[in-house]
């Protein structure tokens, strides 16, 4: 059964179609435990598709994931029991206030009632959330939604995060603080998978790095082994062959 | 530098109307084309229909325009307004807002409704040629500027709609509306009747006349100078309309969409300290009380459920008032049934969080029961009293019990069985009260829900006509059961088959080309599909159920129950025939899309 040796997540030849679009083609990955993973790829890669497959939001068509040995699609209440997710462009209980929806989720997911009243307080509070005490979550900034969403990820202590694009439409302050959040977790052996397409913020966060492209991993280890010499950045544009566009073109508007 | 380019004129009516036909013709994809084919042959009878009426039953002419003309009316609120080109499109476009209104009226006659509705009123020419060729003149011309009206009317509401439905209390005045309308299509001949038919001096011929819908008629009957005078107003008419509606869209585009939030005030409630379903209902009696499109569907249901029987009270038909707040747990339920539709994708936390799906399901139906049975047993018990017919007692305590159960259970089986996918609550556009789903599906799950909770209660109806007191004991049985059966049933599919559900909203129906859905069900069969959920009550409860009911207890009032008015011999088949042809119109339309669906994925899994 889970060790702590075991990764924080593995997924074996994840397969996903949409119709005719092969979004998700046979994608291995191995997220070693106390990793701080940063998921990387171009627009429509996979990235989302993927991660939902991991946490079991999303049926594979093919493949196995597993969070800590404890298989997502066989195990599903233990595994759910083990991860926090920020899923990406999913709604909430839209009609609860923020601390409403700490609240029910907090006390749905049997956590005793003194303790989800402090760890409401606490996550709002520090994520800048407890002014807008009489906001609907409907009525939340972009920002504000990721915010709360990261809370409801936290709130019952997982030991793994996944977070699809959790710095996206957040301000830097913010963006700060959840950097810091996300670091003390994984300093105290949280583990983390965060996906994004800003190169520089996985540099800066994670140690681990996967680049995702046209729905397969092609490079995938520890940070220094992925970028080698160069930036990530470099390494990216070189390991998904694009080539930068944007010289060509467009004489109207320079003329 | 930017080349200096001088531009056209922005906002031109002509590219309006194209980009209108381009959105249609790229939404012609399956289901769509198929609504849009019956609805259009639905509509072409109609408006051929209304000219058989100018040439046939002339007497009757204003009054099929005025239902034309609360198609337009209510169309906007029943399903929603939805809107091909939305003003919020174009408000960056440099043009003043009385051109983009010109324009966006081109682009909304470029559809098949205003073209339908053209045949139809191609009635009045018809009905001109009584008075000669100015009367065909007329005709025509009553013809054009009606439409124009018509279709503006609808525009003006949808933009009122979507400025001014802020509040709870806007919206169940919405709510009550559509309510009472429903209750007036239905029975609304009572209080005509009782007002005096179809005599022309009655006001209520004069009354059809001045409705926007009659002025044409009035045309074409008034000697020329008045003609013409009625003309000119009704192209002002057309002028005010257009300037009202280009005031109110360049308000709305500048006016913030607040996704069908009421304003609050003060710090919310507490959460109760509890687990299980009963947070979960919580936090979905904080949903009933803070979405309008929930309450306007509330609104709508009761406002229905109160109206109906006191039209008949109109021509001192009692007989209905006792059932009240029956008809209203039912038209409740059938305005509950896409629940999980209806809140999108938030679904994905029930499914994250270990063993919610038990007490999410068993939360809602404990709010619905909390909203609707109060009101339900006062109506019940107030409409038994006042009415003084004694003898429903036994009918109203025993299906009460029943029809509370068999909705709880009915609408979350439903929700997760047949959910139609909207937008998610948080990206809905400017009209407040449309939650994005398609509203052909959700008229159906409607249209379900009305036979099934029904059906559920119809043990406690066999029970009471044995002995009426054997009735109640049934009610509660039966109640408990569909409630607690039908939920277990919900919860479990849910437990199994929650990422589908999720998966079919985020992503819509999963197109897998050898798995056919409903959506590629034959023609033929669609088009059957939709005229029986469309006409099966007809004869199933009006004409089979309500004349037995009536035969049983000796109501000789024939009101027009087909089989009261046939010799007596042929009463009851008549009566078994109407009630088997409606149970087999939804037999078929219900189980027609079911068998094609499961042969396909026997064969594919």
């Amino acid at each position: 059964m889970s060790t702590h040796r075991e990764p924080a997540l593995r997924t074996t030849g994840l397969r996903k179609a949409f119709g005719d679009h092969l979004a998700v083609d046979d994608i291995h990955l191995t997220v070693p435990a106390g990793s701080f993973y940063g998921l990387v790829g171009p627009n429509g890669a996979g990235k989302t598709t993927t991660l939902a497959m991991a946490v079991g939001l999303l049926r594979p068509d093919a493949g196995r994931a597993e969070i800590f040995g404890v298989d997502v699609w066989r195990d599903t209440v233990q595994a759910k029991g083990l991860i926090g997710v920020l899923p990406d462009g999913n709604a909430m209980p839209e009609r609860l206030t923020g601390r409403e929806v700490l609240t029910y989720l907090g006390l749905l997911r049997g956590l005793p009632p003194t303790v989800v009243a402090e760890r409401t307080d606490e996550l709002l509070q520090v994520l800048e959330l407890d002014s807008a005490e009489r906001t609907l979550v409907i009525e939340y900034s972009t920002g504000m939604r990721k915010k709360i969403g990261l809370a409801v990820a936290l709130l019952h202590a997982p030991r793994l995060l996944v977070l699809d694009e959790p710095f996206e439409a957040v301000d830097p302050v913010s963006a700060a603080t959840i950097k810091t959040i996300l670091r003390r977790f994984a300093g105290n052996g949280g583990s983390v998978i965060i996906s994004s397409h800003v190169m520089a913020l996985v540099e800066q966060l994670c140690d681990h790095v996967g680049v995702i492209s046209d729905g397969r991993v092609v490079a995938a280890g520890s940070l220094a082994d992925v970028r080698g010499a160069g930036t990530l950045e470099d390494a990216f544009v070189d390991l998904v062959g694009a080539r930068t566009g944007g010289t060509e073109g467009l004489a109207w508007l320079t003329s | 530098m930017a080349h200096l380019l001088t531009p056209g004129p922005a906002a031109s009516a002509q590219h309006m109307i194209r980009m209108r036909l381009a959105l249609m013709r790229n939404s012609l994809r399956g289901d769509n084309a198929a609504n849009l084919y019956i609805g259009v042959s639905t509509g072409l009878i109609l408006a051929f229909g209304t000219i058989a009426v100018a040439v046939l039953w002339p007497a009757y002419l204003p009054l099929t325009l005025a239902a034309w003309l609360s198609g337009w009316v209510f169309g906007p609120i029943f399903i929603g307004g939805s809107e091909a080109l939305r003003p919020e499109y174009f408000s960056m476009l440099p043009a003043k807002p009385g051109r983009i209104a010109v324009a966006l009226l081109a682009g909304a006659f470029a559809g098949p409704a205003p073209a339908v509705n053209l045949i139809a009123l191609l009635s009045l020419p018809v009905y001109g040629w009584r008075f000669g060729p100015a009367g065909v003149l007329i005709g025509l011309a009553a013809a054009v500027t009606t439409l124009i009206t018509m279709v503006m009317i609808s525009r003006v509401i949808v933009a009122l709609i979507g400025l001014f439905v802020r509040s709870r209390a806007t919206a169940a005045a919405v709510g009550i509306g559509a309510g009472t309308a429903i209750a007036l299509c239905s029975n609304g001949w009572a209080p005509v009747a009782a007002l005096g038919g179809t005599d022309t001096t009655a006001w209520s011929q004069v009354v059809l006349r001045v409705l926007p819908s009659g002025w044409g008629v009035a045309a074409v009957e008034a000697p020329w100078p008045l003609a013409l005078a009625i003309l000119v107003a009704g192209t002002g008419m057309i002028v005010l309309l257009l300037a009202v509606w280009a005031g109110l869209l360049s308000r709305r585009v500048v006016s913030a969409a607040r996704g069908g939030v009421p304003p609050r005030r003060g710090t919310p409630r507490p959460f109760p300290i509890t687990s299980g379903a009963r947070i979960a209902a919580a936090k979905e009696l904080r949903a009933w009380w803070r979405d309008l499109v929930r309450i306007q569907l509330l609104a709508t249901a009761f406002s229905f459920a109160l109206v109906f029987p006191l039209l008949l009270v109109t021509i001192d038909v009692w007989i209905m008032v006792p059932f009240t707040g029956l008809v209203a747990i039912v038209m409740a339920a059938a305005s509950s049934a896409n629940l999980y539709g209806s809140d999108g994708t938030a679904l994905w936390l029930t499914l994250m969080t270990p063993g919610a799906e038990r007490a999410d399901v068993r939360g809602r139906q404990l709010a619905w029961l909390l909203i609707v049975g109060p009101a339900a047993v006062v109506l019940s018990l107030a409409g038994t009293l006042v009415s003084g017919e004694a003898w429903a007692w036994p009918w109203v305590l025993g299906l009460l019990p029943a029809l509370l159960g068999g909705g709880a259970g009915v609408i979350v089986l439903l929700a997760v069985t047949s959910l139609v996918p909207g937008t998610d609550p948080h990206k809905r556009g400017g009209n407040p009260l449309s939650t994005g789903a398609d509203e052909t599906a959700e008229t159906s799950l409607a249209w379900l829900v009305l036979v099934a909770v029904p059906a559920t209660a119809l043990p406690a109806a066999g029970a009471i006509l044995l002995h009426p007191w054997a009735g109640i004991a049934t009610g509660v049985l039966t109640g408990a059961l569909s409630a607690w059966g039908l939920g277990k049933i919900a919860y479990r599919r849910l437990e199994n088959h929650g990422i589908d559900l999720l998966n079919l909203m985020k992503h819509g129906p999963a197109p897998q080309a050898d798995k056919p859905t409903t959506a590629d069900l034959p023609i033929q069969h669609r088009i059957g599909v939709t005229i029986s959920y469309a006409i099966a009550w007809l004869p199933l409860f009006p004409q089979g159920l309500a004349p037995m009911v009536m035969k049983i207890l000796g109501i000789e009032d024939r009101v027009w129950f087909l089989a009261l008015h046939l010799p007596p011999i042929w009463q009851w088949p008549t009566i078994i025939f109407m009630i088997a042809l409606g149970l087999l119109m939804y037999g078929y339309a219900i189980l027609i899309p079911i068998r094609l669906s499961s042969s396909s994925s026997v064969t594919t899994s």
